[in-house]
């Protein structure tokens, strides 16, 4: 009796809750951003249709093949694992009004610590790999208190200052493995393997579906909750909001510009040696992976908002899997992507777009709320 | 019959974007040479109606006749081509930039390509000659007072040559002074032929300066009224439904230890007023007002009181604790409060949600946390939020509407709430009721006084003299950084009293009067 009557009030709180998040603002963004992607998809198809010699066959290969492969599922989730992180990154310090960009360096930086950890650390199962993975998050962390700490300390432009951090952190890392890290053996810029179980697993052997998505995952969930539930992150919001409210309500403004900044970079730290972890066998990269970057468009596209940097993410995955699936079965460029990810900012971002639709449904309601007010009072 | 208005706005509806009904079928006409008031509760929908003449807000329903004609007023730019001009009912500045760079903003005049400074300067000077508007025009306007903001505001509308002038509260920030003196420059206007509109809470000004007044009630027009046939109290009535009722709260000064207590204070910062030599000590349950034109150091005092001014001569004890060194946030830690002069800069976050908003300075109180202070307690601050908002009266259906789409009568409701709910020892607080209606007035000072009789200590600084003379048990004149006159707040100074000292023209032999009042507090 008494479970019964927790789970009504918990069930009854459940729906208002969700009601709350679906009111016609939120529904209306949610169609809106859907409404810019099917517009720029079909500008993708326009092009196709004009350049190709065999449009139809294209627009197939594009589109559907990611979704009707045997492997496209879990390729789409594998390209959209380092996204998630670094759009999730980008989020954050976009929150607080933080234009530092650098979740690219992280995310090397990040992988490459992982690496590092995953071959010179002796440790058991498991283990290895959680340790690398912190490790990754932990050393772009302390690079990231660089811009982090210059900006609120003495308020140096982060933008400047992280965008230099990039370079110097991949000059850096280049530096040390082919110098020190380097795997003689190999013939190339490049780490020796990964011990097999430092590696971040597939879900089944037949299948690249790996589980580093779940890390994800769990990471868009934690970055909700850390600004849903907790004061740190509504301090970020507040400082990012209105700084000289911020100030006025007993906020000191540089602990969340510094820690906004530190958390991105833990973040896209963490993505890198995730995607190392994942999609490696040894550590190579001598240029910036550029995941940072789309990571800054992903979160602009979602609003900041974690959830939606998850499905923004997975249609970025999703188009750049079509995108190399054209490639390997067409004459077609898999640049069409870049003018898909540009008419879809365009349009979010335009304030106006689609504003007049809302307008005619939220009047259509009214004067149904009305009528309905005016017979009651008859 | 009645000759055709100058201007005709006819059943005219406007619905926000998140579904709130602004203007339900409201119709206002104005005529040629009159000033006419708008008068209505906060929300009512008196700033949507103006904004919808001046094209910033897209009608929905309606329209809007200008000489008899239909008229489709899209943008503030057209608006201005049909010469209507509006001043916000908050600033609208650019704050780096100079006095008259503001003034020609968005109509520079070029010469060769350049932006021709000097006649920014000329207009300026010009406009300040013929309607007696004084500025200088080369002054930052981050240092002007509020009340040169306005008048810089006014200065730019006229700027445009417009014959419609749309004034959305310009005397919520100024003292009676500065109001006479924009009255008659108001009424110069008239007299050359303008037509002019001002959106009021102050309901004796429409008596004094007004022709006509609109009332306006949950976003419907309740009519239009000759001002020399309606009273004051009709007016409110037609506004609320109901009369306001002024209840004062019972209270007494209690002995005991001042909790604020100032010794020899002063400042001399560059840029901003100074402070000469400031005593004042205000113990539990006393009320101080402090009266004066913007601009004579009130800032600066509150500035040092709360933490936000750190080098200052002198000493400030917040309930026996030396603040100096103290950051804004460790000030707030000795349970002060603040209503701050601007509830868009300092006092809101007009992007998050009113619940946000409205635990700002309390977030960190056990009782909103959870998990040792790791999370937060929604549904506690939820409990707490939606009861501030039903007894503050904030119109919106709930506390998840972001502060940016309320009216700015409800913008400051939302900051009276938090800080007066927040148990403070001590309360400072600038001007308030800043843009509040009559009846929610009502309730923020007996608030006020509800706080003072309960043991606290309130700082009341105010250009509005009603404000001061309903709470202040006693009364500073504050004046180029010193106080200059202090007194019983007993019904027997007068306005005009206070007015002459506001403006520097008397001063008191200080010493004597400081020892009258305390001698007649001790005989209270
Ligand atoms: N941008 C906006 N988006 C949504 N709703 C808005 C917006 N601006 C105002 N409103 C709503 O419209 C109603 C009327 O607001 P308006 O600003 O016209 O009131 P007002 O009569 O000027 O009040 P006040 O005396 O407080 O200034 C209010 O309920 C307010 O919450
Ligand atoms: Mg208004």
């Amino acid at each position: 009796m008494q479970a019964m009557q927790r789970f009504k009030s918990m069930y009854a709180r459940v729906i208002t809750a969700i009601k709350r998040t679906l009111n016609l603002g939120f529904v209306f963004e949610l169609a809106r951003t859907l409404a810019a992607i099917v517009i720029a998809l079909s500008v993708a198809a326009i092009i196709i249709l004009i350049v190709s010699d065999d449009p139809g066959f294209t627009l197939r290969v594009f589109l559907l093949n990611p979704l009707t492969q045997p492997d496209g599922f879990a390729t789409i989730f594998s390209r959209a694992m380092p996204l998630i992180f670094t759009g999730l990154a980008a989020s954050v310090v976009l929150r607080a009004k933080q234009f530092n960009l650098f979740a690219e360096g992280a995310f090397f930086i990040g992988g490459f610590a992982g690496a590092i950890v995953a071959i010179h650390v002796g440790l058991p199962g498991l283990l290895l790999p959680v340790v690398a993975l912190l490790a990754g998050g932990l050393v772009a962390a302390i690079f990231g208190t660089v811009p982090a700490a210059l900006k609120a300390k003495l308020d140096v432009n982060e933008f400047v200052v992280s965008l230099m951090m990039n370079f110097i952190l991949l000059w850096i890392g280049v530096y040390f493995l082919s110098n020190v890290f380097n795997d003689e053996r190999a013939g190339d810029i490049t780490t020796p393997l990964f011990p097999e179980h430092a590696r971040i697993p597939y879900i089944s052997q037949d299948s690249f579906f790996t589980s580093g998505v779940f890390i994800a995952i769990a990471a868009v969930i934690l970055v909700f909750i850390f600004f849903r539930f907790t004061r740190f992150g509504y301090n970020i919001k507040t400082t990012g909001d209105n700084l000289a409210f911020a100030k006025y309500s007993g906020i000191n403004p540089a602990g969340p510009i510094f820690s906004s900044q530190v958390i991105g970079a833990f973040i896209a730290g963490v993505g890198g040696a995730t995607e190392v972890l994942s999609h490696y066998r040894r550590f190579n990269w001598t240029s910036l992976p550029m995941y940072g970057f789309d990571g800054f468009m992903i979160a602009i596209i979602a609003k900041n908002n974690p959830l939606a940097v998850l499905f923004v993410a997975l249609f970025f995955g999703y188009i750049r899997t079509g995108a190399v699936q054209m490639e390997i079965f067409t004459r077609m460029s898999s640049e069409i992507v870049t003018i898909i990810q540009a008419v879809i900012i365009l349009l979010v971002a335009a304030q106006a777009f689609l504003m007049s639709l809302r307008k005619r449904l939220m009047m259509r309601r009214i004067k149904g709320l009305k009528h309905v007010e005016a017979t009651v009072e008859v | 019959m009645e000759t055709t208005p100058l201007l005709d706005m006819q059943a005219i509806t406007k619905i926000y974007d998140n579904g709130v009904v602004a203007n339900d079928n409201a119709s206002f006409s104005l005529r040629k040479g009159e000033i006419h008031a708008i008068a209505g509760e906060n929300g009512a929908g008196k700033t949507t109606l103006m904004k919808v003449l001046y094209g910033l807000e897209k009608v929905d329903e309606g329209r809007v006749m200008l000489h008899g004609n239909e008229v489709n007023i899209t943008s503030p730019h057209k608006a201005i081509e049909h010469g209507i001009g509006m001043v916000h009912q908050h600033f609208m500045l650019v704050d780096s930039l100079s006095v008259a760079e503001n003034v020609m903003l968005g109509a520079e005049v070029t010469k060769r390509g350049f932006i021709d400074k000097s006649h920014g300067i000329q207009k300026t000077e010009a406009i300040a000659k013929t309607y007696g508007l004084y500025i200088n025009p080369l002054a930052k306007t981050q240092t002007l007072s509020v009340g040169l903001k306005q008048r810089l505001e006014i200065i730019k509308v006229l700027a445009r040559d417009v014959s419609i002038v749309i004034l959305d509260e310009p005397t919520a920030v100024l003292t009676p002074q500065e109001t006479v003196e924009l009255f008659n420059q108001l009424k110069r206007l008239r007299n050359e032929g303008h037509s002019i509109v001002i959106i009021t809470h102050k309901l004796k000004e429409i008596k004094t300066i007004c022709d006509r007044v609109t009332v306006m009630r949950h976003g419907k027009t309740i009519g239009t009224y000759d001002v020399a046939t309606i009273t004051e109290a009709e007016i409110s009535k037609r506004m609320i439904g109901a009369e306001v009722r002024v209840e004062r709260v019972e209270r007494s000064i209690q002995g005991g230890k001042p909790i604020l207590e100032i010794t020899n204070l002063t400042r001399h910062h560059p840029g901003e007023p100074s402070l000469h030599d400031v005593n004042l000590s205000i113990r539990p349950g006393e009320i101080i007002g402090v009266a004066g034109v913007e601009g004579n150091g009130q800032r600066t005092l509150i500035d040092i009181l709360t933490g936000y001014a750190s080098s200052y001569e002198g000493r400030v004890l917040i309930n026996g604790v030396d603040i100096r060194g103290r950051s804004i946030k460790a000030v707030r830690e000795l349970a002060v409060s603040h209503i701050p002069e601007d509830r868009m800069i300092k006092g809101s976050n007009p992007f998050g949600t009113i619940g946000e908003n409205l635990v700002s300075t309390t977030i960190n109180k056990p009782a909103f946390n959870r998990a040792k202070g790791w999370l937060i307690n929604g549904r506690k601050i939820r409990q707490y939020t939606q009861r501030l908002l039903k007894s503050y009266r904030i119109k919106a259906d709930n506390t998840d509407v972001p502060v940016r789409v309320l009216s700015g009568g409800n913008i400051q409701k939302v900051v009276c709430a938090r800080e007066l709910d927040s148990q403070p020892s001590l309360l400072i607080a600038d001007q308030p009721s800043r843009g509040i209606d009559v009846g929610s007035m009502e309730f923020i000072h007996r608030q006020i006084e509800t706080l003072a009789s309960n043991g606290s200590a309130v700082l009341l600084v105010s250009a509005d003299l009603r404000e001061i003379f309903r709470l202040a048990d006693t009364i500073y004149v504050i004046y180029n950084g010193a106080f200059v006159g202090a007194f019983n707040n007993d019904g027997s100074v007068r306005e005009d009293t206070l007015g002459e000292y506001m403006l520097g023209i008397k001063r008191q032999a200080f010493a004597k009067e400081v020892a009258r009042r305390d001698a007649g507090n001790a005989a209270l």
